[in-house]
């Protein structure tokens, strides 16, 4: 470690080389060697011995040494996060910056720039093409991606037991969304045997009866983080039937995990955010669906209002005389007519009649003219067939005494008593003699 | 008078009793019946039938938000849904 007296040490050393010119002040000598030092860019591997990252300060001050030597180091804040890891006493680290000076304690750091695991280079590459194979594979396509349910009610959470990350996310979810059912994967996400653990928590959960599947783990060193860019662990997420939403790491991280996920989150808070909806969005849901429904049934019941307004205005409802009102006047108009129409007719009858009157008077007796006519005629006919008529022409009709027409002499004997009738009285006979007559 | 009781009157086909159903089942079947209601293809009496069945589901998944208390099942590994409570009390 570069102090004080080694500096002043060298300051005096330089001094005597330059004896004769005028001394400098400590400022200048500073900024002298502050120049010079910090062309010195150079990459350290050592052991981190300390570590100090206090929150207001700007920078993150660590020191790493081997077996002889340490080096105390300092690189910014922001610089820091941006790296994405959490450097822990003895992590071996390879160190990228330069020397530089701190003028006012004259205290020599090293400035780091970038600060990786010992290793890292080699582990980033393997990483980036096992990254490129499964691209290649289309494990990354988008259309691959499934998006989260609207309405997931239950959701397994792969993850350590034991880690902060479960813990946010079940406290994300109670706070956010306490209707939603956690079912518990616990794995290990640590260690050489993680990556077979998170494969069967995986086909666990997927097993489940979950709408999603959450795959997380807080914040760690970039090897802390191996397990999720682990070929098998990437093929099991990819393999899962439930859509995977990870969240693994802190904001700069990205996972093979992640990109072969089907959401992904910056962290397990983020990621229980996104799985689920808030109870107030389902509430606000609920709500507007109650008014929705209160509005369209609303505007049913207006639209038939206005359908039976429009029939109330129709005539018939206005003026009910109206329904029989076409049908009354048509009586009325036929009873008038009816009214008219016998008075009229009955004189048109009686003139009918008078006049039927006289012409029967004056053809009346015309009419039986004929007929006295004829009838006298059939009287003189009458007259003439008339039996009495011929006795009047002296012919006569002899009767037997049982007052039956003689028409033969087989009809009577000698002294047999007969009648006969003559035109004007009848003469009693007794026969004395019957002569037949030779035809 | 009950909602199911109005929704057989009005002869609402026989439905499951919301409490019944999942919320996600519940949430379905309310925006089915919004749909319907909103595309004015209804008879009243249908519609009447739809809105008191909407009442009976708004209700039920209204109470299930309300009475909602995380349930946590562990299907693997060791976890302590207790650990949770206790950095509760702790933030508290």
């Amino acid at each position: 470690m570069a102090t004080l007296s080694n500096m002043m040490a060298s300051d005096q050393k330089a001094s005597e080389e330059t004896a004769g010119s005028a001394a400098i002040s400590v400022t200048t000598a500073l900024s002298l060697a502050k120049r010079s030092l910090e062309g010195i860019r150079v990459k350290v591997i050592g052991e981190v011995s300390e570590f100090a990252n206090k929150p207001g300060y700007k920078a993150v001050y660590f020191t790493i040494k081997d077996d002889s030597s340490s080096l105390s180091c300092m690189i910014w804040q922001g610089e820091y996060h941006k790296l994405g890891i959490d450097v822990k006493i003895g992590d071996l680290v390879e160190v990228t910056g330069y020397f530089t000076l701190y003028a006012k304690t004259g205290r020599m750091n090293f400035m780091a720039r970038v600060i990786e695991y010992a290793g890292a280079g080699d582990l980033r590459l393997k990483v980036e093409r096992l990254a490129k194979q499964l691209e290649a594979e289309g494990l990354m396509r988008s259309e691959r991606k499934r998006p989260i349910p609207p309405s997931v009610e239950r959701v397994a959470v792969v993850t350590s037991p034991r880690g902060k990350a479960i813990q946010d996310v079940l406290r994300t979810l109670r706070r956010r969304s306490p209707y939603v059912e956690v079912f518990v994967v616990g794995v290990p996400v640590e260690g050489k045997d993680a990556p077979s653990w998170i494969c069967e928590g995986l086909s666990v959960a997927d097993a489940s009866d979950c709408d999603a599947i959450l795959l997380v783990r807080g914040g760690g060193s970039y090897e802390s983080l191996m397990p999720f860019n682990d070929e098998q662990v990437a093929r099991a997420v990819a393999a899962c039937a439930k859509p995977v939403v990870t969240g693994i790491g802190h904001e700069p991280d990205n996972s093979i995990a992640d990109m072969v996920g089907d959401v992904r989150c910056s962290t397990p808070t983020a990621a229980a955010e996104a799985v689920a909806p808030s109870i107030g969005d389902l509430q606000s849901r609920i709500a507007s669906a109650g008014s929705r429904m209160g509005m369209a049934l609303q505007a049913k019941a207006d639209r038939m209002q206005m359908q039976l307004s429009a029939l109330r205005a129709r005539p018939i409802f206005i003026d009910p005389q109206a329904l029989t009102g076409n049908l009354a006047m048509r009586i009325d108009a036929d009873a008038e007519r009816l009214h008219r129409a016998i008075p009229n007719a009955m004189a048109s009858d009686e003139r009918n009649l008078a006049n039927a009157k006289g012409k029967l008077a004056s053809l009346a007796p015309r009419l039986f003219e004929r007929q006295r006519n004829s009838i006298a005629l059939s009287a003189a006919r009458l007259n003439d067939l008339s039996p009495l008529t011929i006795l009047g022409r002296g012919y006569s009709i002899a009767y037997d005494d049982g007052g039956h027409i003689l028409k033969s002499i087989d009809g009577v004997n000698v002294s047999d008593s007969i009648q006969v009738r003559v035109s004007d009285g009848t003469i009693d006979c007794t026969v004395e003699g019957i002569g037949r007559e030779e035809a | 008078m009950g909602e199911e009781t109005m929704g057989s009157l009005f002869g609402e086909e026989q439905t499951a009793p919301a409490d019944n159903m999942t919320f996600k089942q519940g949430l379905d079947e309310l925006e089915g019946i919004i749909r319907a209601l909103e595309s004015n293809q209804l008879e009243l009496e249908e519609s009447l039938g739809k809105y008191a069945r909407g009442v009976e589901l708004l209700r039920s998944l209204q109470g299930k938000l309300d009475d909602a208390q995380q349930k946590i099942t562990v299907l693997l590994g060791e976890f302590d849904p207790a650990s949770i409570e206790e950095v509760d009390d702790q933030l508290s």
